[in-house]
This record gives structure tokens, sequence and C-alpha cells, in this order.
């Protein structure tokens, strides 16, 4: 089992960051590495998803040590798409940071940390060890509250501190169920956990623990009872983070959720769903009408990933093989629209005299900007799901999967606030492109590049007319995750 | 599970409980510090369920009658340093903001509204 590729994705980053810091007084080659880094991780996650297409899982024993003892590294074909999502979003978040003329950018800690953010990232999705997952998922956060507190809105520090403090209790209580599970089954190898919960002892702490591990997850992604901290904290956030944040680190903890209940706690899986679709629903109205009801650019987007986030879930919850696929596609889609969104608005915040993007200040500022006004008209209507742009295929999916599980209330619900979607991105749109300001608003004549929104706006018009080879993935990933015993196999060997 | 580690755990997870939901921002730093302790107390209890001696092995190659699990030990030490990083990386983002805000209490800190 010599799979050394599956290093790759974790290891370049943080080669890269090392470096960097080493070249903290070097600001060009500092950057030119964290391009190089972030290119090669994914160039890498590419060659995983190629090598597993045809079904094979490919694991790699660091060390050495074979599992159960040993960390292992695991790619199948959900993790090699969700990787491919999160190291093409990170590649567009390095190209923006590297035209992007926010001051906290040039921090020389700054590609360190940012790398450091994707290794953590990459690593929840590899790791096939449950407490590494608890280490790489710290790791994430631990960067991206620096980073957030570096911001160069002096409200990224109060946002900092709230968003530590939440997360650390978030991570006790993930602590909290490994120990649970743990004490339980003396392992901590997940496909270990997997075969000895489906063998058939299951002891009450396992359930505790499977409670505390959703708590914490759900928590991570920003979902309706813990989703307080969401807002203010992506908000302030400088846009090549923003753009990160809010498209695929809170997919980490979706991830940790599919892989819970469809290798885990398959027997509890149906009573987690039925929780999902609820928090899911109350997710997308209440992320959907606080968008709404919102003044800033940055902001309305956030709550927009709140309620996308639920859309997700409820893909999840629905717990068909397609409605399934349906919400994979849609969480690889949403993050292409979602950065590039962010960016965009960071484009036109970047141009304005105060660099903010409240809308009193940006209002009419995009009639300058017809480049702007293009990309983020193309990204807004992907976002609301409107043919032939990629938002319109994740919606598709979902609406059939909905309809082969029957579920017709959730399903009337999300078609519905569906239109909300559309609603508030017409209402921004309007606000920044289109309304005539009380007085011209001064634009400099620099700022961010549009390089990277540019390039993730083409990737979602192409996702949107060859959408087939997306969906085909999804659904293979989604047979393979159907049986977990493959994974076990691959993992334990025999 | 020893008794006196239950207890102990118990009471200090309702000590970092009660810490953390104060308003003063140092105090409820100390609180996160104190549930963590508590949660990886909790996880070297769970190592030391069938034994509480120290897992050496002696010159002839043989443990001692009931060892603890030595895994978790080494689990916690990592939870140790994550725990402690995220610590000081608090106690951090709270001098920065005593300075530019002049103030710890968290009633004070509220300027973040949309």
């Amino acid at each position: 089992m010599d799979n050394a590729i599956l290093l790759g994705p974790i290891f370049i980053p943080l080669a890269g960051a090392s470096l960097g810091v080493m070249l903290a007084r070097n600001r060009t080659y500092q950057h030119a590495l964290a391009l190089v880094a972030s290119v090669l991780a994914w160039l890498c996650s590419i060659v995983i998803l190629a090598a597993n297409l045809n079904g094979e899982i490919l694991t790699y024993q660091l060390g050495g040590w074979a599992p159960p003892f040993g960390i292992v590294l695991v790619a199948d074909q959900l993790t090699s798409v969700f990787a491919l999502m999160a190291t093409t979003v990170m590649l567009g978040g390095v190209l923006y940071a590297l035209g992007c003329r926010d001051k906290s950018v040039s921090s020389p800690m700054f590609m360190p940390l940012f790398l450091c953010m994707g290794v953590g990232l990459n690593g929840s999705l590899y790791t096939g060890d449950i407490f590494t997952l608890f280490v790489f998922i710290e790791l994430m956060v631990i960067s991206s509250v620096i980073l957030v507190a570096i911001s160069d809105n002096r409200l990224g520090l109060e946002a900092a501190i709230k968003y530590l403090f939440i997360s650390g209790v978030g991570s006790l209580f993930l602590l909290t169920g490994i120990a649970a599970l743990y004490a339980t089954f003396g392992t901590l190898n997940m496909a270990d956990i997997g075969r000895l919960l489906a063998s058939g002892e299951r002891p009450l702490l396992a359930q505790a623990a499977a409670v505390m591990l959703m708590c914490a997850f759900l928590l991570k992604s920003g979902v309706f009872p813990f989703h307080f901290w969401q807002p203010d904290f992506h908000t302030t956030a400088p846009t090549p983070v923003h753009s990160v944040l809010s498209s695929v680190v809170v997919k980490a903890g979706i991830y940790s959720i599919i892989r819970m209940i469809t290798l885990m706690f398959t027997d509890e899986a149906p009573l987690i769903q039925n929780i999902l679709v609820v928090l899911g629903i109350i997710g997308i109205f209440f992320g959907s009408l606080a968008a709404l009801r919102t003044y800033d650019a940055k902001r309305i987007l956030a709550y927009s990933t709140f309620a996308q986030v639920g859309f997700i879930l409820v893909g999840i919850g629905w717990g068909s093989p397609l409605a399934l696929a349906a919400a994979i596609v849609y969480a690889f889609n949403h993050s292409l629209i979602k950065a590039a969104l962010l960016m965009i608005t960071g484009y036109i915040a970047s141009r304005t005299a105060a660099k903010t993007s409240r809308l009193s200040e940006i209002g009419g500022a995009g009639k300058t900007l017809p480049l702007a006004g293009l990309l983020y008209f193309v990204g807004g209507l992907a976002l609301a799901g409107v043919p032939p742009l990629n938002g319109f295929i994740s919606k598709l999916t979902l609406v059939q999967g909905g309809i082969g599980v029957g579920q017709w209330v959730a399903l009337g619900l999300v078609v519905g606030a569906g239109t909300l979607t559309l609603l508030y991105m017409t209402r921004t749109w309007q606000l920044i492109f289109q309304v005539q300001p009380a007085e011209p608003v001064k634009m400099k004549s620099y700022g961010d590049s549009a390089l990277a929104p540019a390039l993730l706006i083409v990737m979602c018009v192409v996702l949107g007319l060859y959408a087939s080879p997306l969906i085909d993935l999804a659904m293979r990933a989604v047979e393979q995750i159907g049986d977990p015993t493959l994974y076990i196999r691959a993992v334990l060997g025999g | 599970m020893n008794t006196l580690f239950a207890i102990a755990t118990g009471i200090m997870f309702g000590m970092g409980i009660f810490q953390i939901l104060r308003r003063d921002l140092i105090k409820a730093a100390m609180g996160f510090y104190i549930l963590f302790a508590a949660v990886n107390l909790l996880f070297l209890s769970v190592g030391a369920y069938d034994g509480l001696i120290a897992p050496y092995v002696d010159a002839a190659g043989q443990t001692s009658a009931q060892p603890s699990d030595p895994l978790v030990q080494a689990l916690i030490l990592t939870a140790i340093v994550i725990s402690f990083g995220s610590y000081a990386l608090l106690l951090g983002l709270i001098a920065v903001t005593s300075r530019r805000f002049r103030t710890v209490d968290s009633d004070e800190v509220d300027h973040l509204k949309g």
C-alpha cells in the first residue's frame, strides 16, 4: 500500500507555510512559494481523484504503522470530491491574495497562516483517525482566528475572540466525544469504530458520543442553533480569508457529518437525518430572511452561506442516494459560486475610499466597474439557481432527490425558500450596480485583481453547461459510501 | 473510571462553565482553560479504567499486572499543547482588545452589529 500521493495535499502546503515563515523578509518569494504550493496541492488532489475513479479506496499508513494502531490517511471518492473543491477554492484564495491590496495581506505571516488553514482543511478531509481530525480542525480554527484578528477591519479582533471562545467549547465537545468513543471501543480509527458499531454491541456511551460529535460538527459548519458567530466572524475577515471561510471551511463540518452517518453511526442515521432536515429548513429561512434585512454586501453573503448550508443539510437529511449526491453537488457548486461572489465584493470594496462593503458606501459604486457587474450578475444568478448555471444543476438534483423521497412538505419549503435567494441577490445587485447614488462615489483607479473571481465564475459556467461529470462523480461517491464495509475493508485489510 | 477523577472532572467542568459565562474576558479565558483541563483529565481517566500503574516494561520485559493505557497519555499531550496554544492566543487577543477598546468587559466590546 504505497499511496504516498495522499501526503501531497497536506504536507506540500505545510512545507510551503514553514518555508514561508523563513522567507518572511522577502514577500515576493514567499508569495511565489505559496502559489506553487497551492498549485501542487491542487494537482495532487486531481491525481488522487483520477486514481480512485475506478472505485479503489486509497490508503496511506503514516510511519508504516498498520491501522487500527497507526494513523491512516484515506481517500475514497467522497473525500476526493470534497478535497478537489477545497484545494480549488484555496488556490483561488491564494491567487486573490496575491493581487489584494489589504494591509493585512501584506503582513509577513499572512501567507503561512493562510496555507496552514488549507492544511487543516485538507487534513480533516483525508484523515481516517478521529483524533487526528480534531488536531486538523484545531489547526484550521487557530489559523483562521489569527487571520481574522489581523484583519483591516478593526472589529475583526472582537469577532476573533468571540469565535475562539465558541469554537473552543465546540472542540471540547469533540474531544469529549472522542474520549467517550475511546472508552467504549478502545480505538480511534474511524473504520475500526464503524466495524465495532456494526458488529452489534451499542453501549449508551457511544450514543452520547454521537450527540457530542454532531454538536461539534454542526458548530463548525455554523448550522442553526450554533450559527450566531458565523456572520460576524466571516464579515470581518480579510476578503481572501472570507472567501475561503464562507465557502469551503464550513464544508469540513458537513463532510464529517456525512462520514459519521454513513460510516460510523449507521443505525442512528435516520434519527440524525430527521434532525438535519429540520435544522436545515430553519437555517434556510433564517439565513435568507436575515440576508434580506442586512446592509453590508459581505454580511449578506455570510448569511447566504448560512442559508445554503441549510440546503445541503436537507439533502443529507433526505438520505436517499440521489439526495445525498445532490448534497455533494450542491456543496461543490456553492463553494465556487460563494468564493467568486465574495472576491468580487472585495474587488469593489477595495476601490472605494472607505474600503468597506457597507451598502451605504458602495451603493451605486458598481456603475463604473462593468467587469465586476458582469461577474457579480452571473454569480448571483448561479447562487439563485437560474439555468444554465451550476447553481441550477445543484438545485435541480436536490429537488429530484426530494421528489424521490416523497417528503412533500420539506420539498415545498425548500423550493419556496429558493426564491428568497433570488430575491436577496437581486436586491444586492441593484443596490450595488443599479441605484443612482445621491452624490457621486469617489473611486480609486486601483484595487484588488479580478483574476481569481473571473476564473471561478468561468468554472461555474462550465460546470453548469457540462454538469454530468460532477453528478456522475457524486453518484459514484454515494454508491461507495452506501456500503461502509468497502471503506472498512480498505482501511483495515482482510 | 476512577471515582475521584470523575468527581474532579465534574467540579472542574462546572467551574469552567461558570467562569466562561462571566463578563470579564480574562476570567472567561481562565474558564476556557479550566474547561480544557477538565476534558484532559476526563481523557486521562478513560485510560486508567483497568489500572492505575504506570505502563512501564521492567528489565525482564514484563509489564506490571494492570498498567494504565499509555495511548491516552500521548493523546492528551497533544490536546494539552493545543489547549495551551488556544489559551495563549486568546490572552493575546484580550491584551490587544484591552488596548484598542480600553476595556475587558465583554458587554462593552459589542461593536459588531449588522
